[in-house]
């Protein structure tokens, strides 16, 4: 497999990730005693064939590409770890993983998208070429979180790693860090929770 | 994670692999600075006036032509790509290309040479519409097309694809999408001439328009990885895009810049460290009706422009001249006037024969090349810009 291959690949993992969840919430509205390696294996393989099916002669998969081919790292990393989490009702993230990882995505987004898209004069987009700040704050983050046990340093370990072979189409560093998807998913993951624990306090 | 060894690698990993991208840039040593590489073109060997005018493709059955562009080939020939077909922004609109014989001035009969069912195919995901398509040739004789594709919405949506032909554009490689911006990849379009860098690479003027609407820079090079593809910003805001690069000397360059503020006047920002850094645009008294613009600086050390000479349309195609590397301008000649009319969206280049050549949107209906020397445009009347 060339490298192209691979990253056409890999840029359709997230996506794939996301049906995977999708129909496992609906096996289990249907079936909830049935879970295991069977299910998954069994719901992977009908998400990658929607995937694989043709519309308008092109697969799902290329429409998806079409619309983003550079799922990040961290956000692909925490849907598998959902999908985990639901298959085989093993903690995989504590809270505060998941906390960590909800609050990267919506800081790195907030940070990034308003000025890329031209709020002012400096594109910290710039910053993911080559060696900048972002790699610094990268590191100590990622060290910062490694030391606390917190496992969504993994994942920022892993968006790091992934840069470095150049497993995404692009070439800067931020499209390894964040995406559109997993910044409106993290401010909707944060506003729920405050939302519940609100909640929770009033009752 | 337990593991206290293990938390000591993960974080070593961290640290190292946080640290290559530093331990690149100082194996590259000092900060990779190219300047602008000036052609040392000889002076124009024809002192008598030149001056030629016509369709590229005065056959064709496309309703519709926009957005060429032109480069000079190794063996002197012309190329020019434009995108054409049923209306602007339909599915069946192609880049066509087309080469211009030396010796007898006729265009070739157009081809094309990138549809959207090609392009989705090199890409291996949807492609909606194909456009803008700029071309430009390295010492070499190795072409670039750099064109935009779409696969939702309209233009602000579009991305920045890249293919390159090694046989004077006989066949073309396969495309490459180039990933410059964050947001889905949205809003990286192309319009003007590229200028080449004394490194090899090339720096490309490029512009956003999804939120904002503002100028930047694609820089180009090729290296033993494969290409790389970056970009830096001229300037923020929401008024002032498709800029046009002229440089000055190998590190002084100026960009004038299409309006769309209710100031309706072209802009200029310069550059004095080869594009790294920019002062903000300042308005000129050129008028501009939100209309794209071309420039280019002549081998005698002027800087032309061509643009539409109103603040309400495109009726009109002028051309003027400065002789204070954009300061102040005297317009020299009106190239097409009809009102009612479109002359648009128009690109120069200067060959090494030291002709001036012009291709220009032309009614929407076709794509018309101008060529003219240094002679002709000494013997038109100027009149200044104030």
């Amino acid at each position: 497999m060339s490298h192209w291959m691979f990253i056409e690949l890999l840029s359709i993992v997230c996506p794939w990730l996301v049906l995977l969840r999708g129909f496992q919430f609906l096996a289990g509205r249907f079936r909830p005693q049935w879970r295991g390696w069977g299910r998954l294996s069994l719901l992977g393989l009908v998400a990658g064939g929607l995937l694989a099916v043709p519309a308008q002669g092109m697969p799902i998969a290329g429409w998806v590409r079409g619309l983003n081919a550079n799922f990040s790292i961290p956000f692909t990393g925490l849907i598998a770890a959902a999908v985990w989490e639901e298959e085989f009702r093993r903690k995989l993230f504590s809270a505060g993983d998941w906390t960590a990882g909800w609050a990267f995505g919506a800081v790195a987004g907030l940070a990034l998208y308003p000025l890329a898209l031209g709020w002012g004069r400096f594109d910290p987009y710039e910053w993911g070429w080559s060696f900048s700040p972002l790699f610094v704050v990268s590191a100590a983050l990622s060290v910062i979180l490694l030391w606390k046990q917190n496992r969504f340093g993994l994942l920022l370990l892993l968006a790091i790693l992934a840069y470095s072979l150049r497993l995404l189409e692009s070439a800067n560093y931020w499209d390894y860090l964040v995406d559109p998807v997993y910044c409106v998913v993290s401010m909707v993951a944060i506003l729920w929770r405050l939302r519940l624990s609100s909640f929770l306090s009033l009752t | 994670m337990k593991s206290a060894s293990v938390r000591w690698i993960l974080i070593s990993a961290a640290i190292v692999l946080n640290g290559l991208p530093w331990l690149q840039s100082a194996h590259r040593g000092p900060r990779h600075s190219p300047s602008f590489a000036l052609s040392a073109q000889p002076p124009p060997t024809d002192r008598a006036p030149v001056f030629s005018e016509g369709l590229i493709d005065p056959e064709s059955t496309s309703p519709m032509s926009h957005v060429a562009s032109l480069c000079e080939l190794a063996d002197g020939r012309l190329a020019a790509v434009w995108y054409a077909g049923s209306r602007e922004g339909a599915r069946d609109v192609a880049i066509f290309f087309a080469t211009q014989d030396v010796a007898s001035s006729t265009w070739s009969k157009p081809r094309a040479i990138l549809t959207p069912a090609l392009v989705a195919r090199d890409l291996n995901r949807r492609i909606r519409k194909v456009g803008n398509p700029v071309i430009f040739s390295n010492a070499a004789g190795k072409l670039f097309l750099l064109y935009v594709t779409i696969n939702l919405g309209g233009w602000s949506c579009s991305s920045l694809n890249l293919t390159t032909s090694s046989d004077a554009g006989l066949s073309w490689g396969p495309s490459r999408r180039l990933t410059l911006s964050p947001f889905f990849n949205l809003s990286e379009l192309v319009r003007n001439r590229p200028v080449p860098m004394a490194d090899g690479g090339w720096v490309v003027p490029i512009y956003h328009e999804l939120a904002g609407k503002f100028p930047e820079l694609l820089w180009l090079r090729e290296t033993a990885a494969g290409l790389s593809a970056t970009k830096t910003r001229i300037t923020g805001g929401r008024s002032a895009f498709q800029p046009t690069l002229a440089p000055l000397t190998t590190n002084a360059a100026v960009v004038f810049l299409r309006d769309c503020s209710p100031r309706k006047r072209v802009s200029v920002a310069r550059t004095a460290d080869a594009g790294r850094s920019w002062l903000l645009p300042e308005a000129l008294e050129l008028p501009n009706p939100d209309s794209g613009l071309a420039s280019v600086r002549l081998s005698d050390g002027r800087v032309l422009l061509a643009f539409n000479d109103s603040p309400a349309g495109r009726s009109n195609l002028r051309l003027a001249v400065s002789d204070d590397d954009g300061r102040t301008w005297k317009r020299l000649a009106t190239l097409a006037e009809e009102p009612g009319a479109e002359f648009s969206y128009p690109f120069l280049l200067q060959t090494r024969d030291g002709r001036v050549h012009l291709v220009y949107t032309w009614k929407r209906k076709g794509i018309k090349h101008v060529a003219f020397n240094a002679a002709w445009l000494d013997t038109r009347p100027s009149t200044p810009s104030r």
